[in-house]
């Protein structure tokens, strides 16, 4: 293919709606998730879970279990070689519990037999014997003076206590017109990812080596904590990620089922297939601390925020986890949305014999954000200001450094209020809605990765390989972990617009650890501004190595090179070259070509102030988004109906406006479900809600229309621009509906979920107090 | 989902067939849509040896109309239920039960049979194997106490059918089958108000078919109106956290029929009391929010679900009222 034609044009892959590159695999069914995995030799792992809350071990007999005809492996703690944990200052879980469980449900052995039957009858014949222990379901009573540490080196039950006073407050409240308190009250929630964990692990006893595929974000972190648990080199180790079913952050920590899937492959020297019924899914938890919030704002008439004074109780559960992050972003993150600058918070994270939470989209930022665009619009009322005009009122203005030192580059908001604003029509509808109608708006924010890894190695952020042979098909080796949110479809996009070649070209080869270089995995909506910079940094890496051979091919001067993506040419009298015949020149005396790319945050990013936690929310950028929610309230049932949703996200560059628009709209749907149904509920820690009934999770009938105005502040660090998209717009959906609500019914909710039961209570309340205040005068 | 014990399925073209497969494997259990039994056995609440499916049963799934009566074979799907013009037109409340159970696929496979039998609920109780065993079971099943009322002997598990609060607007019948030949009995009489027991079928008997004669107003010839709703928390899959059917007739701006029945609140499904009184009110917001006070009080709600009882009480007069209002 060599054209002299003058419209050769290179092929655009970025702003581009792209179906995603797994989607035929996925449609079709031909995608093997964990679970899909199977081998006639494959045995079927389950696990022995603790009945009770908190309980010493103080025996485990497994003698008549591994007696079991068929049973082929049975493993506890004195299995493991060490515990685990996702953060280096916090590994205090073990796969199988050691000495003591700390809630129900919590794994105590496991037993790997030729058949599910064979395998629950050995479960039923390990004998435990248990001492129970005083068990706290409510961070009240685990902070309580008498309460047992759950943990003898967390006394008090604090997994950390965190506080920051930044600002002068005192000052700002006094300079205040208006000061305002609210008490929030949101339950914990779960990400219900469609897929149920599982792991598919063989073991090669010849060569002692271990192959996994675990349901994960994160397999580096999997195959760190492999190693760790099973005491084994990590080279001997490998992780395969198959197709995942999505994760919300329910698996961006090594799960046990993980660790007891590798335990038991190698004691039974064979395959072992471990599947989590949604069940055990919902035990593994990892979802959203409950959480309790006092808050105060200051504000002058005009709507500017003087001081934000606040605390946040977290209920973290039994163990670590994050819990230390999330705590510290429930504070942190108040700022980078608005321009404040006084701010005081207090946090704990508190220890409870509950399933450990875990980061969940949105992490440690969506309370916080819900308990303060709930206040500021009540604030906003009472001085008789538009809701948006009260965000207008603070707006920051980029490029600046916040109050705690986190980076804003570029910033959206001003942009996504004017979209949301006129979308919504608001200035014509608000307030006219008529009876039983509303309409609510809030703000929020989320970051473009965390800019310090939690393992500090000196490694790059992310790395990136390319490579071409003779075929001119190019392959991105990549350990990002594609999970369904489209991180393959980025980088190939980033890969064929830098070189300017048709997306068909490309083919993605994710997250295998013999093949793909190491990444963090998929979290903290890090994937597309670091590992999109690291592929385009490999594909430039790529085209001047293509440039070279190209010049050489032509006798002309690299710099002389045009390069046209397909077409390679001297100028447009030249015929030129195709990529295919530039790269066979490029293969001559070198062979197969591999080229690096690599990324890494920039120091400004880190959060350089000086106080605990203060790196906690560095990122290179925020993504910002300003949503407006419209509800209909039964009077007679209390049930609320989102009619629609119009809601801009500024997520720099669109990569790809089709993934943008879907990643909105479930943020936004994700967001509803914490704010209308979702919640745990336990019986003396006993999960009630451990299915898909009785865990509300909104059906299609519940989904609104979701109107996404995509925002596109470009940011000067982003790939091609490009910011968050997959995170930042969920928070503001929770404020939304309640301001809405209030709107409609003048009731204002402050516990979440606001299910019909704590809707109709207030509204009970709202004419018990109308008769009173009647009567009164 | 745990797994699923072997069991041996018969496949019967006859009412007498099923029954005689049933009672040569007195541990089996009749399977229509399974949208509630399959589950139970997974869960190890149910260990049936066997399972004699009915849906291939032709006189249990057909619906025929006569000139004063209608006939619902026990097997007829709750779609193909709430879809039937002339059940729509005689018995609307009934069409509307069948199309609010579940979702669409379960309406698509589960029966009306299945429906009216189907078992109690609790959160208690409907949990996994490992969940009731630390829990050390309930009163219902293989445990000595009800967490819902400890220190209490009587269960108080739900029953979640939607469709039989509806047929008792209508004094249906169902029809029996069973080892001693075949009875017929009220529909009120299927039912006993306790949460461990709540169907008075014998062992092995099989509910055939549900009969229900066209009702008319005690004015005229007109079918009465009728209507159903349900709380749920969402508008599919959910069973209902009360439920509550309404069969009204009104002349002169007058009530001169009127008929409540409730399900999700206890035990069984039944027609509430006193609803009589209401004869020759004005459907004004007094008698309204009258309607809704008796129904409130009749609906004794217990902690069966993760939804407080104090709301299903309260919800079930608010859909009752609705529901009248809406008739007016």
């Amino acid at each position: 293919m060599s054209t002299s034609e003058q419209d050769i044009i290179p092929v655009q892959s970025i702003g581009v709606p792209k179906p995603l590159v797994d989607g035929p695999e996925k449609t079709t069914g031909k995608a093997m998730f964990a679970a899909d995995f199977q081998s006639i030799e494959a045995l079927v792992g389950r696990i022995l879970r603790s009945p009770h809350a908190h309980a010493n071990i103080i025996r485990i007999d497994t003698s008549k279990a591994e007696a079991l005809p068929g049973v082929k492996a049975v493993v506890t703690e004195a299995d493991c070689s060490d515990s685990y944990g996702v953060l280096p200052i916090a590994m205090n879980e073990w796969a199988l519990a050691r000495g003591r469980v700390r809630y129900r449900g919590e794994p105590v052995a496991a037993v790997a037999a030729i058949n599910v039957a064979t395998a629950q009858a050995a479960l039923d014949l390990i004998e435990v014997t248990y001492e129970e222990l005083p068990a706290y379901f409510t961070a009240a009573d685990a902070r309580a003076d008498d309460a047992l540490d759950l943990h003898q080196e967390k006394p008090g039950n604090i997994e950390r206590e965190v506080d920051f006073d930044l600002g002068d407050v005192d000052q700002g409240m006094a300079a205040a017109d208006l000061i305002r308190e609210v008490d929030v009250r949101c339950a914990e929630v779960c990400q219900v990812q469609m897929e149920p964990h599982a792991a598919y692990a063989e073991y090669d006893p010849g060569r002692e080596r271990l192959t996994i595929r675990p349901s994960t974000q994160v397999p580096f972190y999997v195959h760190k904590m492999l190693s760790r648990t099973m005491g084994m080199a990590d080279s001997h180790i490998r992780v395969i990620k198959p197709h995942i079913g999505g994760g919300f952050g329910s698996r961006t920590e090594t799960l046990q089922s993980d660790l007891i899937a590798g335990l038991l492959a190698r004691k039974a020297r064979g395959t072992v297939r471990v599947v989590l019924s949604r069940e055990e899914t919902f035990i593994t938890h990892r979802g959203r601390p409950e959480s309790h919030i006092k808050m105060k704002v200051g504000m002058k008439a005009d709507g500017t925020i003087t001081a934000t004074d606040f605390s946040v109780v977290q209920r973290g559960g039994a163990y670590s986890g994050y819990g230390i992050v999330t705590i510290l972003y429930a504070g942190s993150m108040i700022f980078g949305l608005y321009d404040i600058s006084s701010v005081r918070f207090k946090g704990f994270r508190v220890l409870t014999n509950t399933p450990p939470c875990g980061a969940f989209r949105g992490h440690g930022t969506v309370k916080t954000r819900f308990a303060f665009e709930g206040l500021i619009d009540d604030m906003a009322t009472e001085l008789g200001l538009d809701p948006f005009a009260v965000r207008r009122a603070n707006l920051l203005v980029a490029p600046t450094m916040t109050e705690n030192d986190l980076l804003v580059n570029s910033y959206g908001l001003d942009q996504c209020l004017d979209w949301a604003e006129a979308a919504s029509a608001w200035k014509v509808r608000k307030g006219k809605m008529g009876p039983n109608k509303g309409l609510g708006m809030a703000c929020s924010h989320y970051i473009s990765g965390a800019s310090k890894p939690k393992h500090w190695t000196g490694e790059p952020h992310a790395t990136i390989h390319l490579r071409v042979d003779w075929d001119a098909s190019i392959t991105l080796l990549t350990g990002a972990a594609e999970i369904g949110q489209g991180s393959s479809t980025v980088m190939a996009q980033c890969v064929a617009e830098t070189l300017g070649v048709d997306m068909s070209r490309i083919r993605v080869i994710a997250s295998d650890s013999a093949v793909t270089p190491k990444d963090n995995g998929s979290y903290s909506s890090r994937v597309t501004f670091m590992v999109g910079n690291a592929s385009i940094d490999a594909a430039q890496n790529l085209k001047a190595t293509l440039v070279a051979a190209a010049a050489r091919k032509l006798e002309i001067a690299p710099e002389d090179v045009e390069c046209l993506g397909e077409v390679f040419r001297g100028g447009q009298q030249d015929q030129g070259l195709s990529f295919d015949e530039v790269v066979m020149e490029a293969l001559k005396g070198e062979g197969t070509i591999t080229v690096k790319g690599t990324y890494d945050t920039i120091p400004e990013s880190w959060g350089g102030k000086k106080y605990r936690g203060a790196a906690i929310g560095g990122t290179m950028a925020f993504s910002y988004a300003a949503q407006v929610v419209e509800v209909t309230v039964d009077p007679y049932t209390a049930e609320i109906t989102v009619d629609k949703v119009w809601v801009a996200h500024d997520c720099g560059r669109a990569l790809n406006p089709l993934a943008v628009e879907g990643q909105v709209q479930g943020s936004v749907w994700m967001g509803m479900g914490q704010a209308m149904s979702e919640e745990t509920q336990y019986h003396e820690g006993l999960l009630l809600h451990a299915n898909m009934l009785d865990y509300r999770v909104p059906t299609i009938i519940e989904s609104p229309p979701i109107e996404v105005g995509i925002i596109e502040a470009n940011d000067p660090h982003g790939p091609f621009g490009a910011k968050e998209a997959g995170e930042g717009s969920l928070s503001s959906f929770l404020p939304a509906l309640t301001n809405a609500v209030a709107d409609a019914m003048g009731v204002r909710a402050t516990d979440l979920p606001l299910t019909p039961d704590k809707l109709l209570e207030l509204l009970e309340k709202k004419a018990r107090d109308i008769k009173a205040s009647g009567r009164a005068a | 989902m745990e797994f699923m014990p072997q069991m041996q399925m018969h496949q019967p073209t006859s009412v007498e067939d099923a029954v005689s497969l049933h009672g040569a494997a007195p541990d089996g259990r009749y399977l229509a849509g399974g949208s509630d039994l399959l589950v139970n056995i997974r869960r190890g609440i149910e260990q049936p040896d066997s399972l004699v499916y009915v849906n291939n049963i032709p006189e249990m799934r057909a619906i025929t109309e006569t000139s004063d009566q209608i006939t619902i074979g026990g097997a007829v799907t709750l779609r193909e239920l709430s879809g039937n013009s002339a059940v729509a037109e005689h018995f609307a409340a009934v069409a509307q039960a069948a199309g609010e159970v579940a979702g669409p696929s379960h309406r698509e496979y589960g029966t009306v049979g299945g429906n009216l039998c189907l078992d109690t609920r609790c959160v208690f109780y409907n949990q996994s194997e490992w969940w009731r065993a630390a829990n050390n079971y309930c009163l219902k099943y293989r445990g000595e106490i009800c967490h819902v009322a400890p220190g209490g002997k009587k269960c108080f598990a739900a029953f979640s059918g939607d469709v039989a609060p509806a047929l008792l607007l209508f004094d249906a019948e169902v029809e029996i089958a069973g080892p001693d030949g075949r009875r017929r009995m009220p529909l009120a009489d299927l039912y006993r108000n306790d949460g461990m027991d709540h169907l008075t079928l014998r062992p092995g008997e099989l509910l055939v078919a549900i009969h229900v004669a066209k009702l008319t107003t005690s004015i005229s010839s007109a079918p009465i109106a009728s209507a159903y709703a349900k709380s749920r928390i969402r508008g599919s899959i959910d069973f209902p956290l009360a439920g509550v059917a309404v069969a009204m007739a009104v002349a002169g701006g007058k009530i001169t029929d009127l008929r409540i029945a409730l399900t999700g609140v206890s035990p069984l499904p039944f027609l509430a009391k006193g609803m009589d009184d209401f004869i020759g009110r004005e459907g004004d917001e007094t008698c309204l929010e009258e309607i809704r006070d008796k129904i409130r009080t009749q609906a004794k709600a217990m902690k069966t679900t993760t939804t407080p009882p104090h709301y299903r009480r309260r919800v079930a007069g608010a859909l009752a009222q609705k529901l009248a209002a809406s008739i007016f």
